[in-house]
Order: C-alpha cells, then structure tokens, then sequence
C-alpha cells in the first residue's frame, strides 16, 4: 500500500480528517479516565468485609422511654436471639462493617499521646461477637465472658482488653507481633490479646476513612445506649427465616421497642456501595454511548467520502484496482487517522487524568490503561470504517465510463 | 422567510435519514447524558434558600489546638461544643440565632395496639423557623420563654402530622414521644431545603426532621447525640451526659442571622473577643482561631457535592462535546453534498446571508430534535439515577421547567455551534462554480 | 442592456495565471437574442459567469441596465442576479428536493413576495412552458425536456429583464431540444433580451446576432439582426 495518494487525498481533506481524529482523540481520553475510574470502583466494592455475609443480617434496635435496666434488657435479648433455631450466633453492638456510621478512635503506644499511632474503628462486642461474624482469629484469644464489661457512650473508658485486626497490629507494631502488647486508648491501658484476621471498618466509601479502611478494634463492652444494632448469623440457607423470626422473637420478649433497619449484609453492602456503583454504571453507559456515537460518526463520515469519491474509485477500479486493494485504501487511510488521534489522544487523557488528580482528588492513571485505550480506539476505527470501505471496493470498474 | 427556511431544513432532513438520524441521536445522546448529571449536580450545589444565603452563617472557634488542625490551617472542627454554643447565645450579638443538635424518639401512636416507630428530631433555638424561613401549616414556634423554661413543647413536620392526626390542625393536641407528653404548637408545611443547609455534616440531602423541639427541652432530658459527635485533642470527658455538656467534644451547630456586613463584622470581632477570653482564662493555649461561613461557603467548606457528582458531569460534558464533533463533521458532509444546490440558490439571487440564515436554521431544527431527544433520554438517565442513588440523593433526580428549557436550549445552541462551521463552509461556495461543473 | 468593456477575468494561482477573458468588449441591446459561440475552452462559460454576475471581472466594466455591475459586492449581485436576470443551465440545475412549483418559487422567495403574488407568478410561468399539470412533480420524476422547462419557468417567474442561457439544449435529444428552442424563440418575440452560449452552429443560427469567442476575446458577429430589426452593435475588441 502506498502512502503517498492516501495522504495527499487526506490534505485536500483536512478538515474531515482532523475532525476525526479529533473524536478519536477525545473518546480515548474520556475513555481511559471513566474507565479507570470504573475498575477503582468495581475493585473497592468487591473487597470483602470480613464478614459471613451471605448468612449475616442486622437490625436496629430502639427502647421506648428511659429504661433503667437495659444491660439486662439487652442480655434477655440475646439469651433470646441465642436460643432461637437457625441461629448460629448473635451479639450487640454500636456499629459493624459496612454500616456507613460509627465510632472513631485512636489507639496510642503511651498514654496522652499528641497524635494517635493508629486510627481505627471501634466495635463494641462480646465473646459470641467473633463467631455472629465469621471473622477469622489469627492469633491469640477470643473474650471470656467474665471480661464483657456494661458501657454506655458517655462513660470513660476502664482497663482491660481488646482484639485488633491484623492490620492495627501491623500499623502499631510493624517489626513484630501485636499479641499480649499493652496500648492505649482514651488514655487507658489496654492489652492486645487476640488478633483477627480482618474486619472493615464501617466506612467502605469515603476517602477521609480508606486510609483506615481494615483498622477495626473490638472491645468487651455490652454497649448500655438505648440504640444500638444486633447482629445475628444464621445456619445457611435460613437467612430469610431467622431475619423474619428474630424481629417477631425480640417483640415476644419485650414490646416497648422500635426495630429499624433490618438489613442483610447483601442490603448492607448494597447501601455502603450504592453510590460507588451508581457512579461505575453511569461512566459504564456513558463509555458504551461513547464509543457507539464516535464509531457511527466515521461510519457516517468515511460512507460519505466514499460517496464523493465513488468515480475516481470506479476509475481506479478500471485501471487494476483490486477489491482488496480499494479495501485497504480506506482501512489504511483510517489508520493513519486514528493513530494522530491515538497519539493526541493520549496525551488528553494522561492531561485530563491530570487535572482530575489536582481538582477532583482522582487517583493518578495507569499508563497501560492508556496503552490499552489506544489500540481499543484504532480497533475501533477499523471496525466502523469496515462497511463503507467494503462498499467502496464493490464499486462496478464500470462506473468509470459511465458520464456522472 | 423564517418559516421557509424551517420548510426547507425539513424536507433536508427527511431527505438523508440515516444522516439525520445519526446528528440528532449524536447530539440528543450527548445532551441527554450532560443533563442527566448536570440536573443532579445542580441539585446538589444549589441555594435552598437564596434569599438568605448571604445573612445566614455558622461560626466555628477553634477548641482543639494547633494539632488537630487541617494541613491548610483552618480549624479541625466543623460544630461547636455545648460550652460554646451557650456562651455564643447568651452573647446575643445576632438579630436572630440558634444552637442546634440532631436527636430522635420512639413516637407512641394514639392506637394502643400499634407499635411504637422511631422519629428523628432536632432539637434547636426558637428562631430556628424565622431565620430558616420555614413554612408553618398550623400554628407558630414556641416561644423563646418556652425554651427557657425547658417546656415540653414540639413542632411537627408536616408528614408526622398527617401520620398521627390524618394531617388535621393538632396545635393544642400533646402527642406521646418516649412516654412524655408533648403539647404540639406548630405544624410545618411542606419544607425540603437540599442541601439540608442548617447540618450538612450529619446529613447532607434528603428529608428534615419529622419534628422539632426546644435545645434546652432535649439538653434537659439529656436526650441523645444522633448526629456527628467529635471528640478531637487531648480532651477530658467526665462520665455521663453532664460530663459530655462540659467536655471538649464538639456535637452543637450553630447559626446566626447577620444582615449588614457591619454586623458580620461585629460578630466576627465578638467571636474574636471569646476565644481570646478562653485563652486569658486558660481553656485554651493558643491564639484565637475562629470562623464566620455564610451558606454559600459552608457548602463549599463541607465539600457538599461530592466529588462523583463532578466527576460525572466532568465526563458527560466530554461526551458531548465528542458529540458535538460528530455532528460538525456530519453536518459538513451533509452541507457538502448540497454544494450544488447552494450553488444553484446563489445564481438565483441567494445573498451568503441568505445561505447562512438556511443552513444555520436547519442546524437548529436538528438541534431542537436532538433537544427533544435529550429531553426523553434525561427523563430516562434520571429514572436510571433514581434507581441506583440512594434516597436521599434519588430525590433529587427531578426534572423542572428549567431543566427542561435548558436542556432544549443548551441542544439549539449546540447544534448550531456545531454546525457554524459547516455554515460558514456552505456559504463559500461559489455560484459560478456549480454552473461550470456540469 | 448589457455593455461590456475591455473586459477581463484572470484565474492566479500559486504558479500560473490563466486569461479566460482578455479585453472582451460587447454590446447587447434590450430585446437582442444573441448567441455566443466558440470552441472549448475559449472563454464561453467565464463571460457568461461574469455576465451573470457569478463571477467578478478582473479587469474593465460591466454595465447591466445602465448600472455599473463590475465592481459590486456579494450582496448586490445576488440582488440583481435575482431581480434582473434569468438562468438556464445545460444541467437544469433544478433542486431535487423540491418539486416543481417550490423550484420555481425558489428565486420569489429570495425577492420575499407575498404568497398570492408568488402563487400568480408561479402559475403563469408554467402555463407559458405548457407544464401545469406537472406542478407536483418532482424534478427526477420528469424528462430532460421537461426539466429544462421548468428551469426556463424558473427563469422567467422572475420576469428578468436578461435571459442567460448555458448551452441550454446540450443535455437533450433533437426533438426536445428543438421544443426547448422554440420556447425561447417564442419568450424572446415576447421582449425579453436573450444571451445564449452554445458550440452549436444550427441553435446559434437561430439567434438574432452571433458572437464569437476564441481566447476570451469577441472576434467574430453578425452584423445584420435577423428578426425585429432591432439593431445590434458591437466593437471589435482591440487584441
């Protein structure tokens, strides 16, 4: 294939052409971004949380009034949920992974420290707390019960102890294990006596929070607040069962309550990542719209070239040409747009992703994401420039002789 | 002759469907994808109440120190602690002020045999409504003596109302919250202001409280923290509800009603004045570093839009302007190929201008095709939204008069953006050149 | 009616500069049929482009109507184009997207007259090419003859005072263009001024006067007008 009358055809085109590439260019950039941000998204809501999710489900309990005895309350509550068939486990608590609201707290290696040593989220629990999850203890112990402590949100904190995740132990003591170490929290000492494998923290999408995003710790304190979650884990396959049952069991006990919320981790995780998905679908529609609009426009553009250009094809025709030939004139002079769009291309998108980085606190773009755009597009090109050039070679030789 | 050219831009259009098709799909594909994030991103950074923005505002006093602030300086703090809060009240420097916290309760229905359900609340000064402009369907506020005197008094929101009393006049009715009895004083109207401007930090969008009562009336019943509570620095809390009330932890908005800058200036002086008194008195060990955000740049403080919300306006406004290109290079085909009818239309007396006005109004019927398109497929990209927001934010995914005009509008306008070029292009050709051609 | 004087038309380039026209002088009279002959390449379509004010002369004058046309902008010619003189072309030049009587209505609609006086126009000029039943015909849908004479009712709607027409018989067969030709023959008895350009010696003959055109330059006419005995004069251009 020549080089030489694509090009000169292409200057007597200019405009055609440079609008071309020009799309080709800007779907590219637009392209690379929206999908890198979309892979970001669909990574982060595929993490797991730590939890058995697929038997797990949640559900807000409020008191009427001010009652006095609520520590007992809750007790009753769970010796209730504990004993109710289908249940593997449950226990109560001020947050879990995936609620989207909690308690903050920072963990020191002295008392008064100026800045924390590790920030984490803070889960008040018992000793059923590891097995209502499904978390996994990697080292050291669960609570006993004799540890499991009554506090309410306004109450200082006492001595005592506390289970980490793996990654608290990680950020507190990077060159060795966690276990048995004394830290400190409100001021308090505390000792670290077991370590879990992993546990999300409540806050799964928000950049103030993905810093910390696996720095979870558990407390032995019954959470003494007239509202507070309990968190329940049934056999498999009775999920829906015991979600329906337990709310019926915890009236039957008491009736001077309000439930809300009650959630299976399915719903839970649906809600933590909603808008995250929301944003990864939109880009997704968005791109498809994208490519759909940029490839009809050079189906459109070339169709109309190969119209225009329809004698002088014929006469080519005439003079030897053959289909294949014609063919790859069109998929030749395709290229060669699509690569000054391709280079121009990447360098939008490398800009734009630039920009986003400074204004929008967008990661920086992987460079293969890039790459990778680039060839899609070209392909692209090929592919739409396919059924006009095919038209083009199936152009009668006759038409040459033919008066226009 | 307007009308003509209409006329003419038609049968153009209908003449090339598949040409036509592709620009106004383009350009409807393009506008509709724009306006869909562009209506959900006007809906987030819009005024709720725009006649008050610039009067209302939100003092901040830094408590924590020079360690707990943001890496650019300002303070860490986006509330108030409660010492603060009163302290600011009793120094009744604004013509109208209220501190303010988000609570709730466990409503007891009049139907014994219905169980109870939970209500959020905020519990707020008795200017609250008055320097809020909130609507009110049945009665008034109570008064600034009843939050004084701790009364167990409460406004409710209008959906409340017509839960409890079938949306009758219920001023003077008591309604049962957490086994206390509530004498009812007011019922609101109607009232969403998004983003919910008075606590953006607890909940940026979605509905207000279902009811309202005094600040001191909840401070009273020691009722709890349902918002955001931070309790930054090397701070001492006491045990107990009192103990929080006196601790470091900031949990209390605030809102004051400025309406001259002399004003604003004088309170910003007065805000001065008490964190230096702090500091004299020993609470706090750092210079005075204070606050005083009207509406506009709270929000923009508290980063109310989030930043997906740009994103996806950053990248649907890049599609159409792909689009846009598409249609400019459709549109310079479509012209091109009618280079002799122009040619024809110049020999017979059409001026360029006229040339100009045919070809551009045709680009505006494609626009306002594509328009009506992108109309249809906003409506379609917000029920889309709807279904994957969450519904605070799902609410805001509606479509208004403006929307629709502007959509209609931004379509018109870009098409005929698109196609200036093509235009300008139709009316170069020569007259004579058509009749040598042949 | 229509002057020309020491007319000239250059076409530059980068690299060459083309004569179409050098020092081209010609008098046309009102109510003249003059038809202009040369061979290919001689000039024929230039002079009668700048004839018809699609192009602007290089050099010399132009006067049109007693006016001086050459050095008129884009706006006024269009204006006179479409006011005073009429077109056929060889091709028709008809639009294929509107139909008959919306072709014909194309130059009244750039004059932007009331619709009544459109639709009068528009009638009587397809009567005077016998093509009133085929008002809602579209231009694909007729013969060439036909389409010629919807171009020559196009022309005539106007009531031009010039009748310019490009080897308007060219595209046609024997029989239709001699249909072609009596309607002008006929158009001209009515007092309309006719310039003609054609390679054909049996049309030119018809005319009333013939030029001729070698270089870009008038070399050759015919002295004696052959019907009205409206005199005709032009000036031997000086080479």
């Amino acid at each position: 294939m020549h080089f030489g009358p694509i090009l000169s055809a292409m200057r007597r085109n200019k405009v055609g052409a440079f609008l071309i590439a020009l799309q080709m260019a800007l779907t590219l950039a637009i392209l690379c971004n929206a999908l890198f941000i979309i892979r970001q998204r669909v990574v982060m809501m595929a993490r797991p949380s730590g939890v058995d999710e697929a038997n797990t489900f949640s559900l807000s309990n409020q008191w009427v009034g001010s009652p006095e005895q609520i520590g007992a309350m809750i007790r009753g509550d769970l010796a209730a949920l504990r004993g109710m068939p289908g249940v593997v486990d449950a226990y109560a608590t001020n947050a879990y992974p995936l609620r989207g609201g909690g308690w903050s707290e920072g963990i020191g290696l002295a008392p008064n420290q100026k800045h924390s040593s590790a920030h984490t989220a803070r889960y008040f629990t018992d000793d059923h707390a590891l097995n209502a999850l499904g978390a996994h203890l990697i080292a050291g112990r669960n609570f006993t019960a004799d540890e499991i402590r009554e506090r309410s949100e306004r109450d200082k904190a006492q001595p005592g102890v506390m289970i980490v995740t793996k990654a608290v132990g990680e950020k507190l003591f990077p060159d060795g294990s966690a276990l048995g170490k004394t830290v400190y929290v409100e001021d308090q000492p505390i000792v670290i006596v077991g370590i879990v494998d992993m546990l999300k923290t409540p806050w799964v999408s928000n950049a103030w929070a993905e810093k910390f995003v696996e720095n979870s710790m558990l407390d032995p304190y019954i959470f003494i607040s007239k509202q507070y979650s309990y968190i329940v884990r049934a056999q498999p396959g009775q999920l829906d069962a015991v979600m329906q049952a337990a709310q019926k069991k915890l009236f039957e006990v008491n009736r001077n309550r309000v439930i809300e919320k009650v959630r299976s981790y399915a719903q839970i995780r649906a809600d933590a990542y909603r808008n995250d998905r929301a944003l990864a679908i939109i880009l997704g529609t968005v791109s498809a719209a994208l490519l759909a609009v940029t490839a009809f426009g050079i189906v459109g553009l070339t169709s109309f070239w190969v119209t225009q250009r329809r004698r002088q094809i014929g006469v080519r025709r005439a003079l030897g040409a053959t289909r294949r030939a014609i063919l790859a004139y069109f998929q030749t002079e395709n290229s060669i747009i699509a690569g000054v769009g391709a280079l121009l291309g990447m360098a939008l998108a490398v800009g734009l992703n630039l920009w986003m980085v400074q204004a929008l606190e967008m990661q920086r773009l992987d460079l293969l994401y890039v790459l990778c755009g680039a060839v899609a597009v070209m392909l692209l090109g090929q592919f739409a420039v396919l059924w006009p050039a095919l038209r083009a070679a199936s152009t009668p030789p006759a038409l040459a002789t033919r008066a226009s | 002759m307007f009308r003509y050219y209409i006329w003419l831009a038609l049968r153009s259009l209908r003449r090339n469907p598949m040409l036509t098709a592709l620009m106004v799909a383009a350009i409807g594909l393009g506008i509709g994808a724009s306006m869909t994030t562009l209506s959900l991103f006007r809906a987030m950074s819009g005024d709720p109440i725009p006649q008050k923005s610039a009067q209302l505002f939100t003092p901040l006093i830094d408590n924590w120190g020079p360690d707990q602030r943001e890496k650019n300086g300002e303070p860490g703090q986006d509330m108030l602690t409660y010492t603060d809060a009163v302290a600011l009240m009793n120094l009744h420097a604004a013509r109208r002020q209220a501190a303010m916290y988000a609570t709730g309760f466990a409503v007891m229905p009049t139907d014994p045999t219905q169980n109870p359900f939970q209500a959020d609340a905020r519990a707020t000064g008795a200017d609250f409504f008055a320097m809020f402009d909130v609507p009110f369907k049945y009665g008034t506020p109570w008064s600034a003596a009843d939050d004084e005197a701790r009364a167990d008094v409460v406004v409710l929101g209008r959906k409340l109302n017509d839960k409890l009393f079938g949306g009758a006049n219920s001023v003077g009715k008591t309604v049962n919250l957490d086994n206390h009895d509530y004498r009812v004083v007011g019922v609101l109207d109607d009232w969403s202001p998004q983003p919910r401007m008075y606590d953006v930090m607890d909940q940026t969008f979605g509905e207000v409280e279902a009811l309202f009562l005094p600040f001191n009336t909840a401070i009273g019943r020691q009722m709890d923290i349902w918002g955001n509570n931070n309790c930054a620095g090397p701070t001492v809390v006491d045990p107990g509800f009192e103990g929080h009330m006196r601790s470091e932890c900031t949990w209390v908005q605030f809102w004051a009603e400025l309406n001259t800058a002399e004003q604003v200036q004088h309170y910003r002086t007065l805000l001065d004045g008490y964190a230096a008194e702090q500091q004299h008195n020993g609470r706090f060990h750092w210079a005075p570093l204070t606050r005083l955000y009207d509406v506009r740049k709270w929000f923009d403080v508290q980063h109310v839009v989030p930043d997906e919300s740009r994103v996806m306006v950053v990248v649907s406004f890049g599609f159409l302007f792909v689009c846009l290109v598409n249609a400019v290079g459709l549109m310079l085909a479509k012209f091109m190929t009618r280079a002799s009818e122009i040619g024809v239309r110049r020999a017979i007396g059409a001026n360029r201008r006229a040339v100009f006005t045919q070809c551009l109004v045709e680009t505006g019927v494609i626009g306002l095709a594509g328009g009506l398109v992108g109309l249809a497929l906003t409506a379609v990209g917000l029920a889309g939204m709807r279904a994957l927001l969450s519904k605070d934010m799902a609410d805001l995914t509606h479509l208004d008069l403006i929307d629709v005009l502007v959509t209609v509008a931004l379509a018109v306008l870009a098409a005929m953006l698109a196609g200036l070029y093509p235009t300008w292009r139709a009316t170069q050709v020569q007259p004579a050149w058509q009749l040598k051609a042949n | 009616m229509l002057k020309m004087t020491h007319l000239a038309k250059v076409y530059r380039t980068e690299v060459v500069e083309t004569y179409a026209l050098r020092d081209l002088s010609l008098n046309v009279r009102e109510g003249e049929f003059v038809a202009v002959t040369g061979p290919s390449g001689s000039g024929k379509t230039t002079f009668l482009n700048v004839a018809g004010l699609l192009e602007t002369p290089t050099g010399g004058q132009y006067h049109l109507d007693g006016e001086d046309v050459s050095k008129l902008g884009d706006d006024a010619r269009s204006r006179i184009r479409n006011e005073k003189i009429g077109f056929i072309f060889q091709a028709f030049n008809l639009i294929p997207d509107l139909n008959v009587f919306d072709n014909i209505d194309v130059p009244l609609r750039y004059r932007r007259m009331n619709g009544a006086e459109r639709k009068k126009r528009i009638g009587e000029a397809l009567e005077r090419v016998g093509l009133s039943a085929r008002a809602r015909h579209y231009p694909a849908e007729l013969s060439g003859g036909q389409q010629q004479r919807v171009a020559i009712a196009r022309a005539l709607a106007g009531t031009p005072r010039l009748l310019l027409a490009d080897e308007p018989t060219g595209n046609l067969d024997t029989q239709m263009a001699r249909g072609v030709m009596e309607l002008l023959e006929g158009i001209h008895r009515d007092g309309a001024t006719i310039v003609m350009v054609t390679h054909d010696p049996e049309l030119a003959v018809r005319a009333q006067r013939n030029v001729h055109i070698i270089d870009g330059q008038v070399v050759d006419l015919t002295e004696e007008p052959r019907f009205h005995g409206v005199h005709a004069e032009a000036r031997q251009a000086s080479a």
